[in-house]
């Protein structure tokens, strides 16, 4: 028994793309005229890094949006877990274990980053609202609990010093790892990271990149990231989708896709290293 | 004695997820407690037990309540008079309907019936924000009262349409409603009830439940990212927010003023909680008292002072003043300090627990 558990826990050396965790089949997606996303297909398989790269407006944080139902695309399907799914909301996407960030740091502002990442834990919270009223027994195992586990994350994302702080006092690099941590929180079978090291200077883009792998290696996560920074998307995805204007240009492991000629044109050869 | 943490470390998430983790504050709690129940009962005279205290925890339950919808869950709202009436004409119905039905729970059930009500008015919050909800609450606020005030079933068909609130015990003569209760009787019932609710609310808001209303209140799409139904969550948040404000209502009528009549709960009652929880501090239920404790104590204080310094001041321009002083506190509480007294007295501990060294 033991020794199948240890053979299909994916530990860091032995980490194996799975089968198709997400499917993305033919998604069209217009604003009025705009055409956000035009006929755009690709799969996510699990345990695998994908980044999704592109010009600016070229459509990437809609299909991060569309995959957790915060928009409704106008064509095409998107198959999670073998289940196509019709509308959704976006509560109903997080109940199936898919969790993100957002391009412009959505944290609540008002809370501390320990209450931030403790809200994000909770779906795994199940105590009716007069036990925790009482704040008795099992609601208080509960939220003890759950708080361990909200420590564990701090100390993976190393912010113990800023526990207590209201997370509209923080840092914007600070406030990037906290959102991170509010995700994990929900231990996401899918995590989305829209842009998570945007704005960032080299050594918080460093301390980011290794929580990104460790995430990926540790927990076996699959990620679905959208970055600028080539050198960074080289280094740590397995696949690259290129998309622009709303197009897929290209799909594949990094290094097809740098030497890619349409690619070259349309998104390298724009300024980028 | 210096007020701080030092030496007193906490070895367990349990004692650091305390309501008071230091001990300084555990102490002042009991003082405070001990004070209400032992001195204030014994010492306080009749006038102090009856139009100060008794008021004040009447309005510090309501605070909670719209501090929860407002302060917790960012909902505002102006129909927080509507709903105390509505726990007062339930108290009534059911006082007189089933005569033999306890008092505590002749309160709990007048709450749940706001609660209800709560609910359906809460329902357009879904679509609607900020200020037109506000407008929506407003509705609310109007209809009810003139429904309360125009359907005679309400008041058990009374000519005068004021009516009063029958005497009923806790337990077999000890009345704590009507002509034959005390005020020292009727003061600690208020205050037991006020205290339990209080600590039920905190509770409420440091738990998960809390957790998702203040998450709504920052950013409701965020919210609804991480798994949290917007919907059920406001709609908790006016329901429960509404009990409270019910159970407030029933006080106010059984046990302050005596009687029921919808006058007392009408859209000045809604914007006089409204300031108190500005003032006291949004998103606190500290605040919900001391916001109370300042709006009850403010106009005596106004009124006692120029006498006390030999200040010939009529009473009419007492009344201004007031009125000055309200306004002028509303505004710089909205602008400078949206967590009102409360922060301030945040601030105060943080800065008390470095003192006397600063750095
Ligand atoms: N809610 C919306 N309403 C209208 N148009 C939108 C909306 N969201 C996105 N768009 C449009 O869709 C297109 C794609 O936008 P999107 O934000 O997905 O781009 P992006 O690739 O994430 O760009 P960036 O690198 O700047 O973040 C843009 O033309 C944008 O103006
Ligand atoms: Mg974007």
């Amino acid at each position: 028994m033991a020794a199948l558990d240890q053979a299909e826990t994916p530990d860091a050396d032995t980490r194996e793309i799975g089968d198709v965790l997400l499917r993305v089949d033919r998604i069209s997606l217009y604003f009025g005229g705009v055409r956000a996303l035009n006929n755009i297909s690709f799969e996510v398989r699990e345990h695998e890094i994908l980044a999704i790269i592109g010009p600016n407006g070229a459509g990437k944080s809609s299909m991060l949006n569309v995959i957790n139902g915060f928009y409704h695309p106008q064509e095409g399907t998107i198959t999670y877990r073998g289940k196509t799914r019709s509308r959704m909301r976006p509560y109903q996407a997080a109940a199936q274990g898919i969790a993100r960030t957002f391009q412009n740091i959505a944290l609540f502002k008002g809370m501390s980053t320990l209450d931030n990442i403790m809200t994000g834990r909770l779906l795994k919270m199940h105590q009716p609202f007069w036990m925790q009223a009482l704040y008795w027994g099992p609601a208080q195992r509960e939220e003890i609990e759950h708080r361990k586990f909200c420590e564990e994350i701090i100390d993976f994302l190393e912010i113990q010093h800023i526990r207590k702080t209201p997370v509209g006092r923080l840092p914007y690099g600070l406030q990037k790892r906290v959102e991170l941590g509010r995700a994990l929180a929900a231990q996401p079978t899918l995590l989305l990271l829209d842009e998570p090291m945007a704005g960032m200077n080299v050594e918080e883009k460093e301390d980011m990149c290794r929580f990104i792998l460790d995430i990926n290696e540790e927990f076996g996560t699959t990620i679905a990231l959208i970055e600028h920074d080539m050198g960074v998307v080289m280094d740590i995805s397995d696949r690259v989708v290129v998309l622009d204007y709303g197009r897929k240009l290209a799909d594949g492991p990094p290094d097809s896709v740098r030497s890619d000629p349409a690619v070259v044109s349309a998104y390298l050869g724009v300024g980028h290293d | 004695m210096f007020y701080r943490e030092a030496g007193q470390f906490k070895v367990s998430y349990a004692a650091d997820q305390a309501i008071f983790p230091i001990r300084q504050d555990q102490i002042g709690m009991a003082m405070i407690l001990a004070v209400a129940y032992v001195v204030m009962p014994v010492a306080g005279s009749e006038y102090w037990l009856e139009t100060i205290m008794i008021p004040f925890l009447v309005f510090s339950l309501a605070a909670i309540g719209l501090n929860i919808l407002t302060g917790y869950a960012g909902q505002l709202s102006l129909g927080t008079g509507a709903f105390m009436a509505c726990g007062a004409f339930a108290a009534y119905k059911l006082t007189t309907a089933f005569p033999d039905l306890n008092i505590i729970v002749a309160l709990l059930l007048s709450g749940v019936a706001a609660a209800a009500v709560g609910i359906v008015f809460g329902l357009p919050s879904l679509r609607i924000k900020g200020f037109y909800l506000a407008v929506a609450t407003l509705a609310a606020q109007f209809f009810l009262i003139w429904l309360f005030a125009k359907v005679p079933w309400f008041t058990n068909y009374s000519a005068s349409g004021v009516i009063s609130a029958p005497p009923r015990a806790v337990v077999g003569e000890l009345y704590v409603t009507g002509v034959h209760a005390t005020p020292q009787a009727r003061y600690l019932f208020c205050l037991t009830l006020v205290a339990v609710l209080a600590l039920l609310a905190k509770n409420m808001v440091r738990s998960s439940i809390g957790r998702q209303w203040m998450a709504i209140r920052d950013m409701d799409i965020a919210a609804e990212i991480i798994g949290i139904r917007p919907l059920r969550t406001k709609l908790s948040a006016f329901a429960i927010s509404s009990f409270y404000c019910g159970v407030a209502g029933a006080l106010w009528a059984f046990f302050y003023t005596g009687t029921v009549e919808p006058g007392a709960f009408d859209i000045n009652r809604s914007f006089q909680i409204l300031y108190m929880i500005i003032i006291g501090g949004l998103g606190s239920i500290l605040g919900a008292f001391l916001g109370a404790g300042f709006i009850v104590l403010l106009p005596i204080v106004l009124s006692r002072l120029p006498l006390m310094l030999g200040l010939p001041i009529s009473t009419a321009t007492i009344s201004h003043i007031e009125v000055m002083v309200f306004g002028t506190l509303i505004v710089f509480f909205l602008i400078v300090e949206p967590h009102g007294l409360a922060r301030l007295w945040r601030i105060f501990k943080e800065k008390l627990r470095l003192w006397p060294f600063p750095y």
